[in-house]
C-alpha cells in the first residue's frame, strides 16, 4: 500500500483541514452567546467545510491506485489520508452538516446555538474516522461520536421515555464498541507476535506484515460485530427503532444512519486486514444478510409509527449493502459502497421531510396522519423520491448502485438467492408506498385540521430541493461517482482475487 | 426526406412533452396549463407524424439512430431509434395523449384542490416515459423508461381516480409492476452477461441481437423476460391489478394502459428475438396463455356490470389474440398482431376516452345506473358502438384485417387454439353487446344520464380521429401492412434461420 502525501497535492493539508474546522467552528460557537449572529456563522463554516470537501474531490488523482493527501504525525500515531471511497464519504458528511445545519435549527429549538455546535463537533469526529488510517483513531473518534449522540439525545429529548430509548442506545453501541476495540486488540497482538512485540494499530504496516493464521477468524468477528452494531446490521438492530421513535426528530437519526461509517470501517479495515477469515465466513454473512431483507420488511408493515418503520426500512437496505460488500467481486463492492452513499443521503432527505411533518402535526403516528399531500405537496413529492431511490428505481442513485451489487452478486451467489434479495428489496418498497399514501394521500383525520398544517416555508424549500437536486443529479448521470470509487474499490478486490 | 431524417426527431420526440411537463408544472394556473399541455401533446403528435413520413419503407432495419454517452463505466448508452415494428406506436401513442389531455380538461380544477397544472405535467411525464419505451434500443434505456411510467400513473391513479379503492388499486398496480421489473431486469442482465461471456458488458439492442445467446441462457432469460413482460400484458395469472385499476383509474388514464400494450411490444421486441431457440421451442406457452386469456376475458367480461370492468376484461381477450398470433411465428401472423395492436389503441382507447366523456356526465359508467343514453347521448352512443365493434373485429373496422391475420396463422400453427380464438370471437361480441344493449338502449331511469349534455365539439374532435382512422384502415389496410411489412420479414427470418 502506497501513498502521497499532501504537500505534493495541495498548498494546504485538506484533510487535517476538515477535521479541525468544524472543531474550531464548535469551540467558537461555544464561547459565544445564543444570538442569531452565531448561528449565521456556524452555518458558514458548515457550507466552508463543503468547500473544502468540493476542493478534495477536484484534486485526488482517481486513477492513481494510490491513497493521497497523506499527513503524519508520528507522536500522535496520527496518520490521515483518503482515497476515492473516503473522498465519497467525505462529500456526504460535508453535505449533510450543511443540511442539517440549516435544518435543525429552527426558531423553536431549544438553545439553537448550542446544538449546531454540537453538531459541528460531531461532524468533525466523522471526519476523523474517515481520513485515518489507524485502528486506534477510528475508536477513539467513534466512542467520542457515540457520547456527543448520546448527549444530543438526551439533551434535546423531547419526553420521559426517551430514557429507555437512550439507554438501550448507550448500551448497544457500548458493546459494539468494546466488540471492535478487542477485534483491535487481537490483531494487532498477534500481528506484534509476528514482529517480534511490536505494537501498532497503523493500517499501512498492519498490512504489510503477513496473514496472521488462526487469530484472523476471532478477529474478524470481534471487528465485523462490532461495526454491524453501529451499522446497523440484522440482528443487531435492536437500538435503532427505539432511539428513531423518540428523540429530537431527524437530527439524531441522520447522525447515525446518513453516513454509514460502520459500511465504511468495513470496507477500510475489515476486508483488506482480516481477507483469509473474510473469504472464510463469507456465506454466513451473507444469509444473515439475507435474512435480514426480509425480517426488517416484514416488521416495517407491522409498524404503525413512521419513524419506526424507516428504521426498519433502514435495517432492511442496510443488509442489501452488506450483501454487495461481501460478494468480494469488484462490482458489489462498488456498488455496495455508492448504496451506502445512496440510501444515506435518501434516508436523510427522509427523515427531514419526516421531521417537517412533525413539526405542523406534532405526531409521527399513521393514524393521525392524512391528506398532507393538498397542503405540503412538495414535502410529500420529496418524502416518495426519498423512498424510491432506496428501493432503487430508475433515476436515481440508487439503480445503478443496485444494479452493480445485484450483477455481482449473480456471479457470485447465482441467480435465485439474488432474485429473491431483489423480491425483499420490492417488499421494502410496499411498505414505504404504504405509508406515503397512509401520511399524504389518505384522508385527513378530523383533528387534523387543514388550517393548522402550514405550507411548506422557503427554507424547507431550500433544505428539500437541495437535497432532491444531489440526488437526481447523482441518479441521471452517475458517471462521476463511478469514476471516482473505480479504481479504490478494484484495489480492494484485489485483496481476494487469490482465492 | 433524407435531410429530415438527419434531425435527431427521436430524441426532440421525447423531450417535447419532458418540456412540456416541467412548463405546465411550473405554470400551475389552470387555463394557461391545459393549452401549454394540449399544444405539447399536439406538437409530440406531429413530431410522430414527421418520423413516420421520414421512416425509410423499404429498410428493416432501426432507422433515425440517435445516440450518446451515458454510463459509460456501465456500458449504458443512451441509443434511441425505430424500425417497422416500433414506428406505428409512436404516433398512436401520441394521439391517445392529446384525447386524454382533453378528457382531462377543466374537470380537474373542480375535481380536486390541487393545481390542475400537475395533473397534465404527470400525463406529458407519462408520455415520455411510454415513447421513451417504443423508441429505446438500450436495454437500460428501455428498463429506465419501463419503470418510470410507473410514478405519474401512481400519481394519476391515487389523486384524480375515481372510487374508494383507488388509492390500494395504484399501490397494487405500483407494486405488482416492481414485482415484475425484477425477473424484467435479471432477464436483460443474464441476456448480457450470457452474451458477453467476460468480454465487455453492451447493452445495446443491435449488438445484442447481432451475438446470438447460448442455447442453455435463452431459456432462462426467456421465461424471465416473459414473466416480466407478462405482468404488463397482463397474461392471465398475473392480471389481477387491471380491473381494480380500471375501476379506479380517471377513465382517461386508464385509456392510456389499455391502449398501448407496451407488455406486447416489449415480448415483440425483446423476449423473442433475443431468445429466439426457447421462444421456438416454448411456442407453446405463448399459444396457451393466449388461449385461456382469450376464453377467460371473454367469459369474464360476460359478468361485469361496469362498462369500464368489461373493457377491461375484454382487453384481456385481445392481448390473448395477440399472444396466439406471436406463437405462430409467421409474418402475416407479426403483420396482424402488429396491426392488432394499432387497433387497440384506436379502439380500446377511444372506448374508454369516451367512457371518460361519460363518466364526467353521468357520474357513473355502472350499468344499473345507464340505461337510454342513445336517447340524450346519440353522438357519444355512436362513437361508443364504433369503437366497440373494432373491438370485437368486425368487417369494416380496423380490427377485421389484423383478427383475420392472426385466426388464419393460429388455425394453421395452433389448431385448437385456432379455434378457440374463434369461439372467443362469439364470446366477445356477446361481451360487448349485451351491455351495449343495456347501457345505450332502453328506457330512461336515472335523471343525469337524461339532463346530459351530448358531446362538445372539441370532444368530438378527439373521439373523431381515431374514429376515422379505424374505418380507413378497416377499409384499406395495405398501406399499413406494407409500412410493417420490411420489418417483420425481418423479425420472422431472424427466428426461422436457426
Amino acid at each position: 500500500m502506497n501513498e502521497v502525501l499532501w504537500a505534493a497535492q495541495a498548498g494546504y493539508p485538506p484533510l487535517a483541514t476538515l477535521q479541525w474546522l468544524p472543531l474550531a467552528a464548535a469551540v467558537l460557537l461555544m464561547i459565544m452567546r445564543e444570538d442569531d449572529l452565531a448561528l449565521v456563522l456556524g452555518r458558514l463554516f458548515a457550507v466552508a467545510e463543503l468547500v473544502v470537501a468540493i476542493d478534495l474531490y477536484a484534486r485526488i488523482d482517481v486513477t492513481r491506485n494510490v491513497l493521497q493527501f497523506a499527513e503524519r504525525l508520528d507522536v500522535f500515531a496520527y496518520h490521515a489520508a483518503a482515497d476515492g471511497v473516503s473522498v465519497l464519504f467525505i462529500l456526504l458528511t460535508a453535505l449533510l452538516g450543511v443540511l442539517l445545519s440549516f435544518y435543525g435549527m429552527a426558531r423553536q429549538q431549544l438553545t439553537p446555538v448550542q446544538l449546531l455546535s454540537v453538531l459541528l463537533l460531531i461532524e468533525s469526529s466523522q471526519m476523523v474516522m474517515l481520513t485515518t488510517m489507524n485502528l486506534l483513531w477510528f475508536a477513539a473518534a467513534s466512542a467520542v461520536q457515540l457520547a456527543l449522540v448520546a448527549y444530543l439525545l438526551w439533551r434535546w429529548a423531547s419526553a420521559r421515555e426517551e430514557n429507555l430509548a437512550l439507554s438501550r442506545f448507550l448500551q448497544y453501541q457500548l458493546f459494539g464498541w468494546c466488540l471492535f476495540v478487542a477485534g483491535a486488540v487481537v490483531l494487532v497482538w498477534s500481528h506484534a507476535d509476528v514482529l517480534g512485540g511490536h505494537w501498532s494499530f497503523d493500517l499501512f504496516e498492519l498490512l504489510q506484515t503477513p496473514q496472521i493464521g488462526k487469530y484472523q477468524s476471532v478477529a474478524f468477528y470481534l471487528l465485523f460485530y462490532g461495526l454491524a452494531i453501529r451499522t446497523p446490521l440484522f440482528p443487531l438492530h435492536g437500538w435503532l427503532p427505539n432511539s428513531a421513535g423518540y428523540g429530537l426528530i431527524a437530527v439524531g437519526p441522520v447522525l447515525l444512519l446518513g453516513v454509514k461509517v460502520g459500511i465504511y470501517g468495513m470496507a477500510r479495515f475489515l476486508l483488506p486486514l482480516t481477507a483469509e477469515a473474510v473469504m472464510i465466513w463469507q456465506s454466513y454473512v451473507v444469509a444473515f444478510a439475507m435474512v435480514g431483507v426480509f425480517f426488517a420488511a416484514i416488521m416495517a408493515f407491522r409498524q404503525a409509527n413512521l419513524r419506526r418503520l424507516m428504521a426498519f426500512a433502514v435495517v432492511s437496505h442496510t443488509s442489501l449493502i452488506v450483501i454487495g460488500l461481501f460478494t468480494l467481486h469488484p462490482a458489489g463492492l462498488q456498488g455496495a459502497l455508492l448504496l451506502a452513499v445512496n440510501f444515506g443521503l435518501a434516508i436523510t432527505l427522509m427523515l427531514l421531510m419526516v421531521g417537517y411533518v412533525y413539526r405542523r402535526t406534532g405526531t409521527t403516528s399513521l393514524d393521525r396522519l392524512g391528506g398532507l399531500f393538498d397542503r405540503v405537496p412538495f414535502i410529500a413529492v420529496a418524502f416518495l423520491i426519498g423512498g424510491l431511490s432506496l428501493l432503487g428505481m430508475p433515476g436515481t442513485p440508487g439503480f445503478d448502485a443496485v444494479h452493480l451489487v445485484l450483477e455481482a452478486a449473480i456471479e457470485t451467489f447465482g441467480a435465485l438467492p439474488t432474485i429473491a434479495t431483489a423480491l425483499g428489496n420490492v417488499a421494502a418498497a410496499g411498505f414505504l408506498l404504504w405509508a406515503f399514501q397512509r401520511a399524504f394521500l389518505a384522508p385527513r383525520p378530523r383533528d387534523l385540521p387543514a388550517a393548522r398544517i402550514a405550507r411548506t416555508s422557503p427554507m424547507e424549500y431550500f433544505v428539500g430541493g437541495a437535497t432532491l437536486l444531489v440526488l437526481l443529479a447523482a441518479g441521471f448521470y452517475p458517471e462521476p461517482w463511478l469514476q471516482l470509487t473505480d479504481t479504490a474499490t478494484q484495489a480492494l478486490a484485489a485483496y481476494f482475487q487469490h482465492g | 426526406m433524407a435531410e429530415l431524417a438527419a434531425w435527431p426527431l427521436l430524441s426532440i420526440l421525447l423531450a417535447l412533452p419532458v418540456a412540456g411537463a416541467l412548463l405546465t408544472a411550473l405554470l400551475r394556473r389552470a387555463p394557461w396549463a391545459q393549452w401549454i399541455a394540449l399544444g405539447t401533446a399536439t406538437m409530440t403528435l406531429l413530431c410522430a407524424l414527421l418520423i413516420v413520413a421520414a421512416f425509410d419503407r423499404a429498410d428493416p432495419d432501426f432507422q433515425l439512430l440517435d445516440s450518446a454517452d451515458w454510463v459509460s463505466g456501465l456500458g449504458v448508452r443512451y441509443l434511441v431509434g425505430v424500425d417497422g415494428l416500433s414506428l406505428l406506436f409512436l404516433p398512436a401513442t401520441a394521439l391517445l395523449f392529446c384525447g386524454a389531455i382533453v378528457a382531462g380538461w377543466r374537470v380537474r380544477a373542480a375535481a380536486s384542490p390541487l393545481a390542475p397544472g400537475l395533473y397534465f405535467a404527470l400525463l406529458l411525464l407519462l408520455e415520455a416515459a411510454t415513447l421513451g419505451v417504443f423508441c429505446a434500443l438500450d436495454s437500460i434505456l428501455f428498463f429506465f423508461c419501463w419503470e418510470f411510467t410507473l410514478l405519474p400513473l401512481y400519481f394519476l391513479v391515487s389523486l384524480w381516480g375515481t372510487g374508494a379503492g383507488r388509492q390500494a388499486a395504484a399501490v397494487r398496480y405500483f407494486l405488482v409492476m416492481l414485482a415484475g421489473g425484477v425477473p424484467l431486469l435479471f432477464g436483460l442482465l443474464a441476456l448480457v452477461f450470457g452474451q458477453a461471456a467476460g468480454g465487455a458488458l453492451a447493452f445495446d439492442l443491435p449488438t445484442l441481437l447481432a451475438t446470438p445467446l447460448p442455447e442453455s441462457t435463452q431459456y432462462l432469460v426467456f421465461l424471465l423476460l416473459l414473466v416480466g413482460f407478462g405482468v404488463k400484458v397482463p397474461l392471465v395469472p398475473l392480471h389481477t391489478w387491471l380491473p381494480s385499476l380500471a375501476m379506479g383509474a380517471p377513465a382517461a388514464v386508464t385509456a392510456l394502459l389499455v391502449g398501448l400494450k407496451l407488455g406486447a411490444y416489449g415480448l415483440i421486441r425483446f423476449a423473442i428475438p433475443l431468445a429466439p431457440i426457447a421462444a421456438r421451442d416454448l411456442h407453446w406457452l405463448l399459444a396457451g396463455f393466449g388461449t385461456v386469456a382469450i376464453l377467460y376475458g371473454g367469459v369474464a367480461a360476460l359478468a361485469q356490470s361496469n362498462l369500464r370492468s368489461i373493457l377491461a376484461y375484454a382487453s384481456l381477450a385481445h392481448v390473448g389474440l395477440v399472444l396466439l398470433g406471436l406463437a405462430a411465428f409467421s409474418v402475416s401472423a407479426l403483420q396482424g398482431v402488429l396491426l392488432q395492436l394499432l387497433n387497440f389503441s384506436l379502439s380500446a382507447g377511444g372506448s374508454f376516452l369516451a367512457l371518460a366523456f361519460l363518466q364526467r356526465r353521468t357520474a357513473s359508467t355502472d350499468i344499473s345506473q345507464l340505461g337510454g343514453l342513445l336517447r340524450s347521448m346519440p353522438v357519444l352512443s355512436g362513437f361508443f358502438l364504433l369503437f366497440g365493434l373494432a373491438g370485437i373485429g368486425l368487417p369494416g373496422t380496423s380490427g377485421f384485417p389484423g383478427e383475420l391475420l392472426i385466426i388464419v396463422a393460429a388455425l394453421h400453427s395452433h389448431t385448437g387454439a385456432g379455434l378457440a380464438a374463434l369461439f372467443g370471437m362469439v364470446l366477445a361480441a356477446a361481451g360487448f353487446l349485451a351491455p351495449f344493449r343495456q347501457a345505450f338502449f332502453g328506457p330512461t331511469c336515472n335523471p343525469d344520464v337524461a339532463d346530459a349534455d351530448d358531446l362538445l365539439p372539441r370532444e368530438v374532435a378527439v373521439l373523431l380521429v381515431p374514429g376515422l382512422l379505424i374505418l380507413a384502415i378497416g377499409v384499406y389496410p395495405l398501406p399499413v401492412l406494407e409500412l410493417i411489412r420490411p420489418a417483420a420479414e425481418a423479425w420472422v427470418a431472424a427466428l426461422a434461420g436457426l
